[in-house]
């Protein structure tokens, strides 16, 4: 029989290979299906999937609900057709000069939001969240600088017809990698550590020597910049920039339910959540929308998704998984609690514990969270 | 202009008072049960819709017609609550609340654009379209019944919360659950009551809505976010609050919307609301009043 | 509404290709399939348009549905188009730019259609119409007029409609040619933040500033205003003998008309940018005796005494019931939108979306149900006709304005208080 460490190294090597092969997919996509309107598909996917990894790169670690996020997409997206039009920009491959620019306005933008935000909690933070979107909604409509409700168009490229959108996808999916990596990197790294332990008690974390303003902030910047560049993207993408679809408060309640569906607090449960969500969306949208027996039926299926896996797809998975590998084998190894030593894969089970929280100290208070994430 | 800015605080009363009442069911929801009901503006439009079916079709005059309709949004809360709420897990509750009652919403919104369509329509009665003539101002018969109704709901609901042994399991289970339950409270029984009861005053709150504006199945967006706002604002769970949080916005709204521009008008009120949690994050009202009495 | 979010169970679903008209059970594929039979058995013709049949603007869209449809119908009962007959494929957007991007990319590339119309409100026309571009696709469309859609410069764009600015010129004429003892002295304009309305109210506010009323009240409110009391009560308070409303919709009147009751304020002139046009739809909200006296700008209106309208209002009538008078005028746009493309196709006697564009951008001038067509270089129908319509008499809805158009009759001025 394996040892436990063996076990894992096996189970990194594999995963490491699936994320290898999942990128090459990724990558070979637009040459395998080439159509168009898939392509078209495909991009609004990957510009959900970015947006969904890095919400839940702030949300899912840290258990603060923003609903507000769309302030960033719509950020980025004024920033890049603004930027466009003052320096007179044609469009072309240049214009994607300006995606990382909107992810720093973001950024910038998301400083003083969270400022303000972060100084609240649970209920309070969501709605104070849902408010500052509004707010800049009501800029965007009537700042002279977005040119109110006639919008700002994006330049024009010309590039042929049937590969138009494989440009876009291509940044999209840059930008899901850049995303998808800041989101495991803060997973495995003590920031992300203490981010979890804000999340099952943020006074307990203040206490053992977090820095809980700073990290909350930190974390809350990073996932905006993700958001503002595939914002740039869409806004590239569709050509006219309007300020209620830019700043869509529907634009959240995905991003969110995408997490969700996946596993909140999971690198890949957000990528999983979106690749399901978007393109269903879209042909949902497209079969059934021509009535309104559309929102009925989909609104039950949303709400049997949601009570049936309420902690999302990944961890019931692996749920499924450790149980049946421990049914197998015998062994209760993978059934412990969560690993002082926070390795990737167990803490990943468990949803993260404050056990380790503090930097490796052997501080496990057992909190109602951990078995009751990890049971279920 | 004093006479616009007067007229601006005295609608701005007596608009807060409709707000207050589609507001004061989410408040308590909100209050004892974590929960942040996002279906409360489509609920709202549900309410409507029903003083509108029993007016215009069964000819029962829209107040007469809150003796059926809040009973009958009593009952659709609790087989709510029942169906979804209950089965949401205390860890989560907050967040999942969201996207539950979202799809809530959705099918509610499905529902009542089947079978009313896209178009339109508004509660019709003689004190709709009709005023009083008071000190010099044209007061609108809807908008004063409609607060003193608010207020009359809203002393209901206060009675019920302070002055009854149900009430004080309702404001335990607000302060800590779990104390509650220590002590003996039947706190998932007090909560399927308290979200009967929340959604079941919003049927007033939409009668007043559907007299007071042309509705249709998508109206319920708009209001949401308000509800929201006004909710946090006077503090969770406190019915004063909501009142008060309501009545707040609604004067500064208008006086926005009179003195400087109603573009901007909206803008302030979120602004507002910002500005007030930076300050007291538990709201106006928070926390003390529930404690209070 | 943008997001509509399904359950794993859908992946079942796998992907449909709607062929043929939306999953609605309206009778219209039925009756479309119907009259193909009559037509000789060539090929049909697809015609792909993106429609929103919920969401924000449904009520709309269903009427831009229906006008889609009884073209086909009527264009398949005349030979069809070059002896094809039509069929129409609408994808539904909930109307959102997102899902109407996605269905022309749809329409053209993978269900190859022929030719495309276009979808409703210029918010979904500038970004639909670049995909159209594109792959060199005319858009024909009858409900994107902001003047930033033409601003895109887009040689494929086509709209029927009349110019948004013009909207209100035999309006703001008529005023000025009232004589001084009569024609109001003030006005105030109450406008949504729209790219729609904007521009007519500003047109219109400087044309009767010139004329001589005063500008007592100019201000912008945000189009998703839940309360319209604090602004309506402020416009009453003014006095003013005429409100110009810059609205889109049939709740923000209905809105300003309870207010003004409620005050006991009754301006001698009321006009708004759209929603009155909306027929029933608009009387069912605002009662039938309030609406009397309300005017609108339009293109058309069920009573225009020509042919191929008072055809269309009859063939209307016979597929969906009700009055003449409910027809909403975006029933008479879709239809005027499939005009101008059959006369196109029989002028160039092909298909070729290329030999279509520069056809239209011919200077040729063509007819539609709401009068001549005609198209400038930027796409704007230059030859429009604009009327003002008013509510008279208890439903009816008739043309007033220009006071020399034939079918015109006498404005109703001024205004009947509230309920009369």
């Amino acid at each position: 029989m394996e040892e436990p460490w063996q076990q894992e190294r096996r189970a990194r090597g594999a995963w490491a290979a699936g994320v290898a092969a999942l990128l090459a997919i990724a990558i070979a996509f637009p040459w395998v299906f080439t159509n168009p309107t898939t392509t078209s598909i495909g991009v609004f996917t990957l510009i959900y999937m970015a947006a969904a990894t890095a919400w839940n790169s702030f949300a899912g670690y840290s258990g603060y609900i923003p609903l507000g996020h769309a302030v960033f997409f719509g950020s980025g997206a004024y920033t890049l057709v603004i930027a466009a039009q003052d320096l007179h920009i044609r469009g072309g491959y240049t214009v994607f000069a300006l995606v990382p620019l909107a992810g720093a306005v973001a950024v910038a933008v998301a400083v003083p939001f969270g400022l303000v935000a972060l100084r609240t909690r649970r209920h309070t933070f969501v709605v104070i969240t849902i408010a500052i979107f509004f707010i800049f909604q009501l800029m965007a409509f009537n700042l002279g600088i977005t040119q109110g409700s006639s919008g700002i168009p994006a330049p024009t490229p010309t590039w042929p017809a049937a590969t138009f959108n494989d440009r876009f996808y291509y940044v999209a999916l840059a930008i899901l990698v850049v995303a998808a990596a800041f989101s495991w990197g803060i997973r495995r790294s003590r920031f992300g550590l203490q981010l979890l332990a804000i999340r099952d008690d943020e006074d307990r974390a203040l206490s053992l020597g977090v820095r809980v303003s700073r990290v909350k902030l930190t974390a809350f910047a990073l996932s905006a910049l993700p958001v503002g560049m595939v914002g740039a993207v869409w806004a590239y993408f569709i050509g006219q920039v309007y300020p209620q679809f830019a700043f869509d408060p529907l634009f959240d309640i995905s991003v969110a339910l995408m997490a969700f569906l996946g596993g909140l607090g999971t690198v890949s449960g957000p990528l999983l959540g979106a690749l399901i969500l978007e393109p269903l969306q879209q042909y949902f949208t497209l079969q059934f929308s021509s009535n309104a027996l559309y929102l009925v039926v989909y609104g039950a299926l949303f709400l049997v998704v949601i009570l049936l896996l309420p902690r999302g797809i990944i961890p019931t998975v692996r749920d499924r998984v450790a149980s049946w590998r421990e049914r197998r084998s015998g062994s209760t190894a993978l059934a412990s609690g969560p690993d002082a030593a926070g390795g990737v894969l167990s803490s990943e089970m468990a949803g993260g514990g404050v056990a380790g929280a503090a930097g490796g100290g052997a501080v496990s208070p057992p909190g109602p969270s951990g078995p009751a994430v990890r049971r279920g | 202009m004093g006479g616009a800015v007067a007229k601006a605080v005295v609608d701005g009363v007596l608009t807060g008072g409709v707000y207050a009442l589609m507001a004061a069911g989410l408040t308590l929801i909100f209050g004892v049960m974590d929960i942040i009901n996002i279906a409360q503006g489509i609920l709202v439009v549900l309410g409507a819709y029903l003083s509108y079916v029993l007016s215009q079709d069964l000819g029962i005059g829209l107040f007469l017609g809150l003796l059926i309709t809040i009973p009958s949004l009593f009952v659709i809360g609790v087989a709510v609550e029942w169906a979804f709420m209950r089965r949401l897990q205390e860890r989560e509750r907050t967040a999942l609340s969201i996207l539950v009652t979202y799809g809530v919403a959705i099918v509610i919104e499905g529902i009542l654009e089947l079978i009313f369509g896209p178009n339109y329509v508004q509660l019709r009665a003689w004190y709709v379209n009709q005023s009083f003539h008071v000190l010099g101002f044209y007061l609108p018969y809807i908008y004063v019944f409609g607060f003193a109704l608010a207020v009359f709901l809203l002393g209901v609901l206060y009675l019920i919360l302070y002055r009854s042994r149900f009430g004080r399991s309702v404001r335990a289970s607000l302060q800590d659950r779990a104390a509650a339950r220590l002590v003996g409270v039947n706190v998932e029984r007090v909560s399927t009551i308290t979200f009967g009861i929340g959604i079941a005053v919003t049927a007033a709150g939409g009668m007043v809505f559907g007299a007071t504006n042309a509705f249709n199945a998508n109206s319920g967006y708009d209001l949401i976010s308000r509800l929201l706002t006004i909710v946090i604002l006077g503090g969770l769970g406190s019915i004063g609050g909501a009142l008060g949080a309501a009545v707040f916005m609604t004067v500064i709204e208008g006086l926005v919307a009179v003195l400087w521009s109603p573009v901007w008008a909206t803008l302030v009120f979120y602004a507002a609301l910002v500005l007030v949690l930076v300050i007291k994050p538990v709201g106006i009202f928070g926390q003390r009043a529930a404690r209070a009495q | 509404m943008a997001v509509c979010l399904g359950g794993l169970m859908l992946a079942a679903c796998g992907k449909g290709s709607s062929a043929g008209s939306s999953a609605s059970s309206t009778p219209a594929s039925k009756a479309a399939t119907g009259s193909q039979s009559s037509v000789a058995s060539k090929k049909p013709v697809v015609i792909g348009a993106s429609l929103s049949l919920s969401g924000d603007f449904s009520a709309d869209g269903q009427a831009f549905q229906r006008g889609y449809e009884l073209w086909a119908d009527y264009v398949n009962h005349h030979g069809g188009l070059l002896g094809h007959p039509v069929k129409l494929d609408i994808l539904s957007d909930a109307s959102s730019p997102t899902q109407a991007v996605t269905n022309y990319e749809k329409l053209i590339s993978s269900n190859h259609v022929a030719l495309t119309f276009g979808p409703f409100s210029s918010l979904l026309t500038i970004p639909t119409s670049k995909v159209a571009a594109r792959y060199g696709y005319a858009f024909v469309e009858g409900a994107g007029g902001a003047p930033d859609v033409f601003a895109a410069g887009l040689h494929n764009l086509f709209d029927v409609a009349t110019p948004v600015a013009n909207y209100m010129l035999p309006f703001a004429k008529w005023v000025a040619s009232l004589p001084p003892g009569k024609r109001p002295k003030t006005a105030a304009y109450p406008t949504s933040n729209d790219p729609f309305t904007e521009p007519v109210i500003n047109k219109a506010k400087s044309l009767l500033q010139k004329a001589g009323v005063r500008t007592v009240y100019y201000k912008v409110f945000p189009a998703e205003v839940t309360d319209f009391t604090p602004i309506a009560d402020q416009v009453a308070t003014t006095g003013a003998q005429m409100v110009v409303l810059g609205s889109v919709d049939v709740p923000t009147v209905s809105a300003f008309m309870q207010a003004f009751e409620q005050q006991h304020y009754n301006p001698k002139v009321f006009i708004a940018s759209a929603g009155p046009d909306q027929g029933q739809a608009f009387l069912k909200a605002v009662g039938t005796s309030n609406a009397n006296g309300v005017m609108v700008p339009n293109g058309w209106y069920p009573g225009v005494r020509i042919a191929a309208s008072e055809a269309m209002v009859k063939a209307y009538v016979a597929k969906y019931g009700g009055s003449p008078s409910g027809i909403n005028a975006d029933v008479a746009e879709a239809f005027s939108v499939g005009q101008v493309v059959a006369q196109a196709v029989k002028a160039t006697h092909s298909l070729s979306n290329a030999k279509i564009i520069s056809y239209l951008h011919s200077g040729v001038k063509l007819s539609s149900v709401e009068g001549p067509v005609k198209f400038d270089s930027k796409g704007e129908n230059i030859a429009a006709l604009q009327f003002i319509f008013q509510w008279q008499h208890n439903g009816h809805f008739v043309q007033v304005l220009p006071t020399k158009a034939p079918g015109s009759q006498p404005v109703l001025f001024p205004k009947p208080a509230w309920g009369s």
